[in-house]
């Protein structure tokens, strides 16, 4: 029994497609676990507990040492994504031009922590540390899409198309 | 990216079955597309994407293919990697000429089709501003920026499509190799790379030929690792290098595994550069394809095979036994490298791990020799760098130096100077391992050791420069926190010492700082310094202990009066608006986003304490500083 | 084989190539702290409180002594003003996380650690990683060490008591700080860490005795880890001490029925 409260419908997991992932993507090999687990979390936008279970058994790896993975690297997340994803950069340059007043911002707007997800599914918000587009600072990803020189009138617009929805 | 609108004219990928025929292939290539004739070159690299440059490129191929040339040559629109003066983009460059046009948007492709292209008349608006002069430049080489720079490393970034290998080819790529496979034996190669007195590009500056033939040294099965795990925030040389002339690296790693005796290489990239990782696996496709990379390079038999492996989030892969560690596909953690990876890295077995921008450096270094190489830069610095240069200056962007090039020149001729008549206050090298260069110290040649001797480092490259409205404290705070984050945790004194760090920057900042603090902070960094387990922490104090050094006035004034001059801590400052310099011209009252600033037109404003949050909006927009800092 | 000249404290003495400081000094009787390290175990130099300075050449720099290994000829000195004092501040450091520990507060003593330097965590565990290294190792690899930097913490997957323990409780003696719990619960052992459940195994049941005894072990998996053939499954009923009864019988029956 998951020790997380599981309070969204875990998807249905495509064991032939984490076959093919494991197999035939990346070889089975053991070295190639990270970009294995990408792979898995790109397909469900997280990491569900049945699938690494499916992994750690198939590829004869630890369960734990999948966990101890999962939990270092900052990119893998076990619970999941909301629908619309705000990545707020806080790099040196970002940070100088007022990257950490919008994450402020718009974190007391939607009340949650950075990291987090609302509880309506809708919206999670992420920090990231540079994304390397410093010279147009400062930069938040809204659903993939690149904003320079972004403001707090970008997110309360972006705050009021969410409401609307 | 997508292909430009000219694809090269060639024959379908032929291999180069010598190395005699690459500079044939080379001369054919020149012979079908001339170098000379008219190119539009638009930017797309990381500051211009975003700014919409790619819209620009798109409406630049429709308007040149529904414009009448009546006979003229009609000029290749090509996508290309970062042009380098970021914050004036999208940078649109038209060659042969050499025309810069800057802050290109769709509306105006048609005006620059019209006007310059077809008639070759200069549209002044697009021109570039010289923030000492006030003069517009129209050309790449009278903007200082620009001619104040030596461009080696990035000599192809912004002149080639970075997707299709023949421009690279036609520029020289893979010509070193060519020489190296018919002319040079390994030892030879490695002597070359060491005279040249090329040091690690990464920031250790290690000697990189000296790490070479160590590698060499050890029996087994060696491998070639690029560091393209760029995590210091405000640093994207190498993003640019590899998004913009993947070759230069791809041939530089060859180089590397034919003079170290290897066949197999991976490059490790960042997860936040998805368009690397697509330029390096189109590049080495292609490069396979013609017999550059692979099995049986240039039929001489050499074999080196190349893979890409992505980072998943961790500043702490960019330390190399980190690095090698996620290369295993385990967790990265450090491991204290009292045996070296170049005797037992990757898989236990000798490894050559260098930096994006070392490799880059290379092809040139076999092509036109140690001499060459080594008569640039310094004695104790050979050659060039790449810098990303941000924060306040008027200039944004990727600027290559010779060594031993001074802060000064960097900051105010090539950087243009601080905007908006801002003193400037320091400037921050080497990421979050690097420290503050206080003004005393402008003139102070940018090399390793004699950034080192200001107590910062080199780093990889990342120069950020601060001004009168930055705080030093804040600063130091911002680089622990990141630390905080990005620690993986294994030794008591990073893990430790750095929390407890913050938790003390933390109270400073807010108002509750205590007598002792300092002392403890000093003790706390020095200790981290010596007692950590791997190069973050043991650089994790220096953020902290160089701005207690050269600024520490600053540090007591917040603890003793609770004040931050700079306005940049909340609880510590209040904006209040000088009567007697204000204008009344309502900027600021109209900036605030909460309505706290009220006053009538021409008459001095006064701003409401109560409802006045600090977000800096009218500091920031006033043009007569009359807003102060109490 | 080369032997090392080394001055370790002042005093002349030698060493084999590879061999760590630590290895050193224990030969010749110079005591240096540890608290990650342990002779069974691959170390992993993570507490540094064994650092200690060393001089090659010309080169002085402070390493780890449980793992650093002489390749040439050196000076050693354990005990110097700045190591006592980088010692002091990994105490300092280490009680504010666990300021119950009593042996951080036998090492505090020895080194003047202030104890209340630093506002407290209120945490148990130092983590030297000890309990995952062994559990690796000799267990079944059911503990590890999740998250990073100050959020590291030793764990099962997902928090959840783990399936895969084998109940050896290696990870209970090896922990220097005594932050690992292990109590045998009528027919259950239950191992406790960070106050939650991280395992709770079945024991067996002795049918002669009529006490618990454990844990149940997969004896397959043992020996196909060990690469040997299976062997047919013992009989769980009987508990090792009753088995030692039972086979004394036997014996004192066969060898003393002549008497």
């Amino acid at each position: 029994m998951a020790a997380i409260e599981v309070k969204y419908q875990e998807p249905e997991i495509d064991f032939t497609l984490i076959d093919r992932i494991i197999r035939d993507d990346y070889g089975g090999n053991k070295e190639n676990l990270i970009m294995m687990m990408q792979a898995i979390q790109k397909q469900y936008r997280y990491l569900p507990y049945p699938a690494l279970k499916y992994l750690s058994d198939f590829i004869g790896i630890p369960f734990t040492k999948i966990y101890e993975i999962a939990t270092f690297y900052a990119s893998f997340c076990l619970e999941p994504k909301g629908k619309h994803i705000v990545s707020i950069c806080t790099g040196t340059a970002c940070h100088l031009k007022g990257g950490g007043q919008m994450v402020e911002h718009l974190c007391q707007k939607m009340g949650i922590q950075p990291g987090k997800t609302t509880p309506d599914m809708k919206l999670t918000i992420e920090t990231v540390n540079c994304l390397g587009a410093c010279a147009v600072a400062p930069v938040v990803v809204i659903d993939e899409k690149y904003n320079p020189e972004a403001d707090l009138s970008l997110l309360n617009d972006f705050i009021d198309r969410l409401k609307a929805e | 990216m997508t292909e430009s609108i000219n694809t090269i004219n060639t024959t379908p990928f032929s291999r180069i079955f010598k190395p005699k025929e690459l500079e044939g292939y080379r001369k054919d290539l020149l012979s079908k597309n001339d170098p000379n004739g008219p190119k539009v070159l638009v930017c797309c690299g990381p500051g211009c994407q975003p700014s919409g440059s790619i819209e620009v490129a798109e409406e630049l191929k429709k308007a040149v293919a529904e414009a009448g040339w009546n006979g003229k040559v009609i000029p290749q629109i090509k996508m290309t990697g970062c042009h380098g003066l970021c914050s004036k983009g999208p940078l649109v460059t038209i060659e042969p000429d050499g025309i810069f046009y800057q802050k290109v948007k769709p509306k105006d492709v048609s005006e620059i089709v019209e006007k310059t292209l077809l008639n070759g008349e200069l549209i002044k608006r697009l021109e570039y501003k010289n923030p000492a002069t006030k003069q517009t430049h129209s050309h790449t080489k009278d903007i200082p920026f620009y001619n104040r720079q030596t461009r080696l490393v990035l000599k192809n970034i912004g002149h080639i499509d970075p997707f299709d290998i023949n421009d690279a080819i036609m520029r020289g790529a893979y010509s070193g190799l060519a020489k190296a496979l018919s002319e040079m034996m390994p030892g030879q190669i490695i002597s070359e790379v060491k005279a040249s007195g090329l040091r690690g590009r990464g920031g250790a500056g290690f000697s990189t030929g000296v790490k070479w033939e160590s590698c060499a040294s050890y029996p087994g099965d060696r491998f070639i690792i690029c560091n393209a795990d760029e995590g210091d925030p405000g640093a994207f040389m190498d993003r640019a290098l590899l998004e913009g002339d993947p070759h230069s690296v791809l041939e530089g790693m060859a180089l590397a595994a034919l003079a170290i005796g290897s066949e197999r290489g991976y490059l490790y990239v960042r997860l936040e550069y998805p368009l690397a990782v697509k330029t390096l696996i189109q590049g080495i496709r292609q490069a396979e394809e013609l017999g550059l990379l692979g099995k049986n390079i240039m039929g001489t038999g050499f074999n080196f095979e190349l893979s890409i492996s992505r980072g998943a989030g961790a500043f702490v892969c960019g330390e190399s036994s980190a690095l090698m560690s996620s290369l295993e596909g385990k967790v990265g953690r450090p491991r204290p490298k009292y045996i070296r990876s170049v005797e037992k890295g990757f898989r236990d077995s000798p490894s050559n791990l260098n930096n994006v921008e070392t490799y880059a450096n290379i092809s040139d270094i076999i092509l036109n020799g140690s001499k060459w190489y080594k008569d640039q830069g310094t004695e104790e610095s050979a050659g060039t760098k790449v810098f990303s240069l941000t924060g306040n200056t008027y200039n944004i962007g990727l600027v290559e130096v010779p060594m031993g090039t001074s802060l000064r020149e960097m900051v105010y001729e090539i950087g243009g100077g601080i905007p908006k008549k801002r003193e400037f206050k320091a400037v921050q090298t080497g990421g979050p391992s690097g420290g503050c260069i206080p003004k005393q110290f402008l003139d102070t040649p940018v090399a390793f050791g004699s950034l080192a001797k200001v107590g910062s480092i080199m780093g990889s490259g990342g120069m950020i420069v601060l001004d009168e409205d930055n705080c030093m404290v804040e600063i130091a705070r911002y680089f622990t926190h990141f630390l905080v984050e990005e620690s993986c945790g294994q030794c008591t004194p990073c893990r430790e010492g750095l929390i407890r760090m913050l938790e003390i920057l933390n109270r400073i900042t807010k108002g509750e700082g205590r007598e002792g603090d300092i002392d403890t902070l000093e003790e706390l960094g020095k200790f981290m310094t010596d007692f950590s387990l791997c190069g973050l922490g043991t650089s994790a104090g220096n953020p902290v202990l160089s701005t207690i050094k050269y600024f520490r006035e600053e540090y007591e004034v917040h603890i003793q009066k609770k004040k931050c001059p700079a306005g940049v801590c909340k609880p510590l400052f209040n904006y209040s608006i000088d009567a007697n310099e204000c204008t009344g011209c309502g900027k600021c009252r109209l900036r605030c986003p909460v309505n706290a600033i009220t006053g009538e037109k021409k008459k001095p404003h006064t701003i409401n304490r109560e409802l006045c949050i600090k977000c800096n909006e009218c500091y920031k927009g006033c043009d007569f500083r009359s807003i102060m800092i109490i | 084989m080369k032997t090392l000249k080394i001055i370790l404290n002042g005093k002349e003495t030698t060493a084999k190539p590879d061999q760590t400081i630590l290895e050193v000094a224990t030969e010749n009787g110079v005591f240096i702290p540890t608290l990650c390290h342990s002779t069974a175990l691959e170390p992993a130099a993570m507490c540094r409180l064994c650092m200690v300075e060393l001089t090659e050449g010309r080169r002085t720099k402070f390493v780890t002594s449980c793992n650093y290994p002489l390749r040439q000829d050196a000076e050693i000195k354990t005990d110097t003003e700045v190591i006592r004092r980088g010692r002091k501040m990994i105490i300092e450091l280490l009680m504010a996380r666990c300021p119950d520990s009593d042996e951080l507060k036998r090492l505090a003593g020895e080194y003047g650690a202030n104890l209340s330097r630093f506002e407290p965590l209120n945490d148990d565990c130092v983590v030297c990683g000890l309990c995952a290294r062994v559990c690796e190792k000799v267990g079944g690899k059911t503990l590890t060490l999740s998250g990073r930097g100050v959020h590291i913490k030793v764990n099962t997957a997902f928090g959840e008591a783990s399936p895969y323990c084998i109940g050896c409780g290696a990870c209970v003696q090896i922990c220097p700080v005594n932050a690992i719990k292990i109590e045998d619960v009528e027919d259950e052992r239950v191992i406790t860490i960070h106050g939650k459940e991280a395992a709770r195994i079945k024991l067996n049941h002795c049918d002669t005795c009529n006490k618990y005894y454990g844990p149940v072990i997969d004896l397959t998996k043992v020996m196909e880890r060990l690469g040997e053939k299976t062997i047919p499954p013992p009989n769980l009923n009987l508990c090792p001490a009753c088995a030692r009864q039972k086979l004394g019988k036997r014996i004192a029956d066969r060898y003393y029925d002549v008497y």
